[in-house]
């Protein structure tokens, strides 16, 4: 069984990552390749879908750190849909809900997007 | 009681049963202060009031408001709770200025809770002492609602921070568990940075390990790298030894303030700080709480132990590998050594080389010539270990080659040490003997370059081989080395060594010396060529008794028929 994956798909010019599974320190740095790589094609609006996540932990959190402000001064950002209310707990215990934008769906996340620009 | 007063005061107890089951339906202190408000709006026909509480450290703030403006919130002024009551005119100067002509204390089962203040009314008339206790009971109701939901947020709070530390705690758990597995130290690194800024909610930030005397080594940032190596240069990172904000850093820190550091907390093993983590601002512009620090410098801990673990791990293969390289190195050297001793009419030969480590620096030869003649040399690199055993090689390679060109003895040594002194770095030379004895004639000559005079035994004297020049490769040859050549007779024995069998300590630290050997060689010298050299091996092992041998041991012996 994997116990994470992560797979990132396109919708109307905005990259939406899919997250599987555990993420915790050990599959962190799966998800972390992915933002390099986003980084490197120059790809800033990002908008996580959390729908099939069961775990996450703070080293998952802290990949969204290490690259928000990269994403925020290109003009883009990383949005968080569909989350869990277990998962959300985690986000909203450490404050994430004051810094970043959370959407029940993520069609409401990439129309957000598409307005701005 | 008139009919008027009657539908009044079934008025006033109709709102205050309305209102009582309202608020107690709820726990929200919000909700609740909103209701109170609006009550006293409906009922006083004011537009305008607000709630002010004492929060947990006594100071009063504002909870609910209606009908005012945020710019009079921030003027309300600040009132400490002493002895259950409070400093009167600052809040009457207040209500005076912003006409909150009526205000009454909210008072609980626990005593002074906060305080009421509602506007003018809107028909401009003053408030009664009916409005005054009619206010009295509705807040004499709302009281225990207030007090029930200022616990339950005290619970909300209390099991928030619980949470908090739960997701603390299992961060940790999570990462010892993956530490433990990881031998690496930029991977350590990455998964401390982002367990440490996901958990606290840091964009900058920097893993930096400084154990030692080495420059500190940036193993994960997100801080321009060079500008960090800069500011990290004029700082003593060993000073860091507890937690520091920046308004507390020493000033050769400031650099890094300047950088955005705000905090920066040690990476220690056993108290010594091996290790830095540099944060920077966090996101929400809160401040690091003593437990997040606690929480980091634990994390901070595990980690270090990992990455000095795999540091360890990694020297500990490195060393293993070379280890195996001198292993190999003993073996090629041990194939410079000749492979078997030459057969010779008039003259037994016994040697052999002890190496006290792996690879060593004393050397011995025998080349035997068509002529029935045969070259015998004994040398002593300086120094120990690699170093001395490549000079070895090297002599070993210039003698094999030389001693086929069919020069003199004393030329040849004259165009060794040529050679020699072309490959020694400062400091290093050789002492070296050699001779060639003839098989027919019986005749010896040899050259000594400031090794060891080796004995000549004849007759139950000795004899000390000196003749020759100085040692190999100190200069290019100025003075030329000189041989002697001289008759070798029946029973004459002939003992060449090096320093390693003299110099011989036991435990005592006392050396074997040339006395001891000669008197010895005096007594074995009846004995076979073998006989002599195993007599004076037992004689040395005897003496140093298990001490460890320090230097390489060589010996040498011929024996004339």
């Amino acid at each position: 069984m994997v116990d994470f994956n992560v797979e990132t798909r396109e919708d109307s010019h905005v990259d939406i990552v899919d997250l599987r599974g555990y993420l915790d320190a050990h599959t962190a740095p799966e998800l972390e390749n992915v933002f390099t790589k986003l980084i490197e094609d120059k790809r800033f609006k990002v908008v996580v879908n959390f729908e099939n996540l069961a775990y996450i932990s703070s080293a998952g959190l802290g990949v969204f750190m290490a690259y928000v402000e990269t994403m925020r001064e290109n003009d883009g950002d990383i949005k968080f849909t569909n989350m869990s209310p277990k998962v959300y707990n985690i986000f909203d215990l450490l404050g994430f809900p004051l810094l970043y934008e959370f959407y029940t769906d993520e069609k409401e996340a990439i129309k957000k997007f598409n307005e701005k620009s | 009681m008139n009919t008027i007063d009657t539908f009044g005061a079934q008025r006033n107890l109709s709102a205050l049963v309305d209102f009582s089951n309202f608020i107690n339906s709820s726990l929200d202190l919000k909700f609740i202060l909103n209701n109170l408000l609006l009550t006293c709006f409906g009922k006083f026909h004011t537009t305008k009031g607000f709630v002010a509480l004492f929060d947990s450290d006594d100071k009063l703030r504002i909870k609910a408001s209606k009908g005012i403006s945020e710019e009079i919130i921030g003027q309300f002024p600040n009132v400490p709770l002493c002895d259950k009551t409070y400093d009167n005119a600052l809040l009457a100067e207040f209500c005076d200025k912003l006409k909150f002509v009526f205000y009454q204390d909210i008072i609980s089962s626990q005593g002074l809770r906060g305080i009421i203040f509602l506007g003018e009314r809107l028909t401009k008339g003053e408030y009664l002492q009916e409005d005054r206790d009619f206010l009295n009971t509705l807040i004499n109701i709302a009281a225990t609602a207030i007090e029930n939901s200022i616990i339950v947020e005290k619970l909300k709070e209390a099991n928030r921070n619980l949470d908090s530390k739960v997701a603390m705690l299992t961060s940790l758990f999570e990462l010892s568990k993956e530490f433990s597995g990881v031998l690496e130290a930029s991977r350590v690194g990455k998964l401390l940075v982002y367990s440490v800024i996901g958990q606290l909610m840091v964009t900058s930030y920097a893993v930096v390990l400084c154990g030692g005397k080495e420059e500190a080594q940036i193993i994960e940032a997100k801080i321009q790298k060079k500008i960090l190596q800069e500011a990290l240069k004029k700082c003593d990172t060993s000073k860091i030894t507890s937690p520091l904000f920046s308004r507390n850093f020493p000033d050769e820190f400031l650099g890094l303030k300047q950088l955005g550091v705000e905090l920066i907390i040690p990476m220690q093993i056993q108290g010594e700080t091996k290790g830095l983590m540099l944060l920077g601002k966090r996101f929400n512009n809160q401040d690091f709480t003593e437990s997040d620090v606690e929480f980091i410098y634990a994390t901070g801990s595990l980690a270090i132990i990992s990455i000095e673990n795999a540091k360890l791990f990694k020297e500990a293969l490195e060393k293993q590998k070379m280890e195996e390289d001198l292993e190999i190195a003993r073996g090629i050297q041990k194939n410079l050594f000749p492979q078997r001793i030459p057969k010779m009419k008039n003259f037994e030969i016994a040697a052999v080389n002890i190496s006290s480590k792996q690879v060593g620096g004393d050397y011995y030869d025998l080349v035997k010539f068509a002529n029935n003649s045969c070259l015998f040399a004994i040398g002593d690199v300086s120094g120990k270990g690699v170093p001395a055993s490549l000079l070895m090689a090297n002599l070993q390679a210039f003698l094999k080659s030389i001693c086929k060109q069919g020069m003199e003895l004393d030329q040849a040594t004259n165009v060794i040490n040529d050679l020699i002194s072309e490959n020694t770095v400062m400091g290093n030379f050789i002492t070296f003997f050699w001779g060639i004895i003839n098989d027919e004639t019986k005749m010896l000559t040899y050259v000594n370059a400031g090794h060891n005079p080796p004995l000549l035994i004849r007759n139950g004297e000795i004899l000390k081989l000196t003749k020759g020049g100085m040692i190999l490769g100190v200069m290019k040859t100025i003075v030329p080395y000189v041989s002697q050549t001289l008759p070798l007779y029946s029973d004459d024995v002939l003992i060449l060594f090096t320093d390693g069998v003299t110099e011989a300590m036991n435990k005592q630290m006392e050396e074997f010396s040339d006395e001891k050997l000669e008197e010895i060689v005096l007594e074995a010298k009846n004995k076979s060529a073998n006989d002599i050299l195993f007599h004076i091996k037992a004689e040395v092992e005897r003496f140093v008794d298990g001490a460890n041998q320090s230097d390489d041991i060589t010996l040498l012996i011929i024996k004339v028929k």
